[in-house]
């Protein structure tokens, strides 16, 4: 006798036949056919076919729906039965849709984020704290909510099945990814951040805590990487400011001490009268005319006009020391703020990056000086700072060559490359740079964010072909891979489904443009309130955005050309210089139907050479489980990064360089390539100096080079460390006697009584000595 | 830092930092990176320096 059934999560309920003939009614109506008296009897019929079995095991939910659609389909009924089946099938994908959040949902309440991919997702947000697991949270639903409702069906499909990667999914419906904030504009007049007003800085101290808090309150509008494009230009005007300052207040200084009655503000006065007539003011290299003026309105102040040369001379000569210094503490608060700030909830540092290099300026080559001295420092302990990612622009007349004003820059970046990772190089004279580049117009010079993103080129407003202000709106990427093993070595098929992916991530583009351009300016209070995006100062606070962020860029990416290019032809672009042509053919092929699209739109569509993030582990997991290990192609735990040589092939930097090079002239999204040196660069600056000209001259746009660093938190040693630390002694994990520490000359003012078990200030204090 | 009064060992149980790039971004360990990104890190070989 049928009395109970198992539901899916296993328990055993009351069977209720009105369960089942409300179903069959529902299937009846979507027919266009109820019938009352033949839903009783399906019923009936399975219910007796339950009875008849002379059942020992209780059935379960999809025994008998089973069940019902046999007896439909033997009622006749089989329009009903189709539905039925249609119905079911539907029940199903939305309870396996939820179940899968819920798993997600588990994995983060439950598991620690060493064993979790979900919270390893994003590096930099720590998924184990209470603010990282509820960004988690709302990230998962939101990508649930915006999978099933704000995707068309094919586009769906394709992100779910993994043909293409819509990143910053989370964000979908919300904001864009980054802008390149032009600093000189936003500190004019001061600026608010949401959180109060603050005003224009008036020294190089607070313009440094300026461009901190501005990064961290873009963060809050955007989903992507901070990028200050104008760092050096920009940090200038508050060394500027500190000058004068410290300038003035140094004549005052001198006057009192000998007796003259001088006070800074009188000082200031006259100085600022001084630069209203002629112009100049007092700066690093004087200017004749100011000095001439000022000396007159000195000796008309003082009883001694011996005491005005005198007070003008001394500031003169100290003054630039001690802008100097200031200078360097300013740089190095920023990167100290910039590694420990957080935003977003609390739970996640944000991803920044500066871009310098060309400003020839006193002021500006001061900055840069700093900022790489500062890094070159390291932290409190020395540590290796992680933010921000640092752009050196390399140019040549400008600090390319010797003797060229900015080289000894150039050579100093080279120097703090190779001990601390950053800066990374960009090559304003690559030509697909140089096009743009404009000498009179900063905002022209090249400017790369955080991880390869680049935004210069402008089909929306062809005279506004610059890099300050604007950004990528957002971006999705193609499985290559995948369309290679599929077309079997069909090269027209490949292109044909190529071509067929393209069309769809620009529809999907489009339609996400089409949520963003009704966001309003309140909805970024930051990024458009403070007039940070390009034209959206002349905007109100409830004007949509559509005009003004037509001037960023849709991008489309690719992931795993290598693979691809085994899978269809057998050899990587490593191997074959066949190969090589035929990769670039498939990239140049991807950049014309993009630019097509950019004529056709008049927006700015561009072709990324995706930096993988996310998504490097998920396409080949999903495609070995469909296609099995193919050699070279599924059978590694990542795809290599966009157009890159596969990073365990064997290869010269030389030949690296120059094979990856022409595909950086049809990324015009972004592109990066790196080169890996072995042992201790920083002991060998002529052979890391050989790599970064050697990109140059390949016409590379954006470079890095990696290289080992590594340091003991017990002794604080920096460098390389093998398996033994080659200061203390331990390995990794190993303990080390104190006695043996303190002969090292570490940890000397304490003692077993005395030294913490988590650390005190005194004993770090102690572990400084880094520069051995 | 750790320290065993009886054994009078400092930094037990203390790893090494070791600074990679991965996907662009600095880390100081590769334990918070999914699986794809250790792999490739683990994968990289060096490159004959230029000249050489
Ligand atoms: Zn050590």
């Amino acid at each position: 006798m049928l009395t109970s059934i198992i539901k899916r999560d296993g328990r055993v309920v009351i069977y209720d036949r009105n369960k089942i003939k409300m179903a069959i009614l529902k299937a009846m109506e979507a027919s266009g056919s109820t019938d009352f008296d033949k839903a009783d009897q399906v019923t009936e019929a399975v219910e007796s076919h339950f009875n008849n079995q002379n059942m020992k095991n209780t059935p379960t939910v999809e025994e008998i729906q089973d069940q019902v659609e046999h007896e439909l389909m033997a009622s006749g009924l089989d329009n009903v039965a189709k539905r039925y089946i249609l119905y079911r099938a539907s029940r199903n994908t939305i309870r396996e849709r939820k179940s899968k959040l819920v798993k997600v949902f588990d994995e983060i309440t439950f598991s620690d984020a060493l064993d979790s991919d979900v919270k390893r997702e994003n590096a930099n947000i720590d998924g184990d704290t209470p603010m990282g697991a509820m960004l988690k949270y709302g990230s998962e639903s939101a990508k649930d909510y915006f999978l099933k409702f704000l995707l068309s069906p094919d586009q769906a499909e394709a992100h779910r099945e993994g043909y293409i990667h819509i990143h910053d999914f989370d964000f979908y419906a919300l904001t864009m990814t980054c802008c390149q904030i032009d600093l000189i504009k936003l500190f004019k007049g001061g600026f608010s951040t949401g959180h109060g007003f603050l005003r224009e800085p008036n020294d190089i101290q607070s313009y440094s805590a300026l461009a901190c808090i501005a990064i961290q309150s873009n963060q809050n509008d955007q989903h992507g990487g901070q990028s200050i494009v104008n760092f050096d230009y920009a940090l200038a005007d508050g060394v500027r400011k500190t000058y004068k300052k410290l300038y003035l207040k140094n004549i005052a200084k001198v006057c009192d001490v000998l007796g003259e009655k001088v006070s800074y503000d009188q000082l200031k006065e006259i100085s600022a009268a001084i630069t209203e007539k002629c112009g100049a003011m007092p700066k690093i290299t004087p200017d004749e005319t100011y000095v001439a003026l000022e000396l007159e309105e000195l000796k008309k102040l003082v009883k001694d006009p011996a005491v005005a040369e005198k007070a003008q001379q001394f500031a003169l000569t100290r003054t630039e020391e001690e802008t100097d210094k200031a200078t360097y503490q300013a740089m190095e608060a920023f990167i100290h703020n910039l590694n420990t700030m957080h935003s977003r909830a609390g739970a996640q540092t944000p991803f920044s990056s500066i871009n310098y290099g060309m400003d020839t300026s006193d002021e500006g080559r001061m900055v840069m000086k700093n900022v790489m001295l500062a890094t070159d420092a390291g932290l409190g302990h020395g540590e290796t700072p992680i933010f921000p990612i640092q752009i050196f622009r390399v140019k040549e007349g400008i600090n390319y060559n010797p003797g060229e004003r900015n080289y000894d820059l150039f050579q100093l970046a080279i120097k703090v490359s190779a001990k601390r990772l950053f800066p990374n190089f960009s090559f304003q004279d690559a030509p697909y740079n140089l096009k743009y580049y404009n000498p009179d117009d900063v905002r022209t010079e090249i400017g790369y964010m955080g991880c390869r993103t680049r935004v210069v080129a402008n089909t929306y407003d062809p005279n506004n072909e610059i890099t300050y202000g604007r950004g990528n709106l957002s971006f999705t990427s193609i499985n290559l891979p995948r369309l290679a093993i599929e077309a079997k070595g069909d090269e027209d098929l490949f292109y044909r489904n190529l071509k067929k992916y393209i069309d769809l991530c620009v529809k999907q583009l489009m339609d996400r443009f089409a949520i963003q351009k009704k966001k309003r300016v309140r909805n970024f209070p930051f990024l458009m309130g403070q007039g940070v995006w390009i034209d959206s100062d002349k905007l109100d606070i409830d004007d949509e955005v559509g005009e003004v962020i037509k001037h960023g860029t849709l991008s489309v990416g690719f992931i795993g050309l290598a693979e691809t290019l085994t899978a269809l032809y057998g050899k990587h672009h490593g191997e074959s210089e066949e190969a090589q042509k035929k990769g670039l053919e498939i990239i140049g092929f991807m950049r014309r139907i993009l630019d097509e699209y950019s004529e056709r739109y008049k927006l700015n569509f561009s072709l990324l050479a995706t930096p993988a993030e996310g998504l490097s582990g998920r396409f080949v997991r999903i495609d070995k489980k469909r296609f099995g290990e193919i050699k070279g192609v599924t059978d590694k735990e990542y795809y290599t990064n966009s157009f890159h040589i596969p990073v365990a092939y064997e290869i010269s930097a030389y030949d690296k360089i120059n094979l990856e090079a022409p595909y950086h002239a049809l990324t015009n999204a972004g592109h990066i390539t790196y080169v890996e040196l072995d042992g201790d660069v920083s002991q060998n600056l002529e052979a890391f100096e050989a790599v970064v000209r050697c990109m140059k001259e390949a016409g590379i746009g954006y470079g890095a080079i990696n290289h080992p660093v590594d340091r003991d938190p017990v002794c604080g040693y920096n460098g390389i460390i093998g398996d033994v630390c080659p200061r203390c002694g331990r390995r990794d994990c190993e303990g080390v006697p104190l006695e043996k520490l303190q002969r090292l000359g570490l940890y000397k003012h304490l003692n077993a009584a005395t030294l913490g078990q988590c650390g005190n200030q005194l004993e770090e204090a102690d572990r400084i000595p880094n520069r051995i | 830092m750790t320290y065993n009064p009886e054994t009078k060992m400092v930094g037990e149980g203390v790893k090494f930092e070791r600074i990679r790039r991965i996907t662009g971004y600095l880390v100081g360990t590769v334990d918070r990176f999914n699986d794809g990104k250790r792999a490739e890190e683990r994968d990289r070989v060096k490159h004959t320096p230029v000249g050489q």
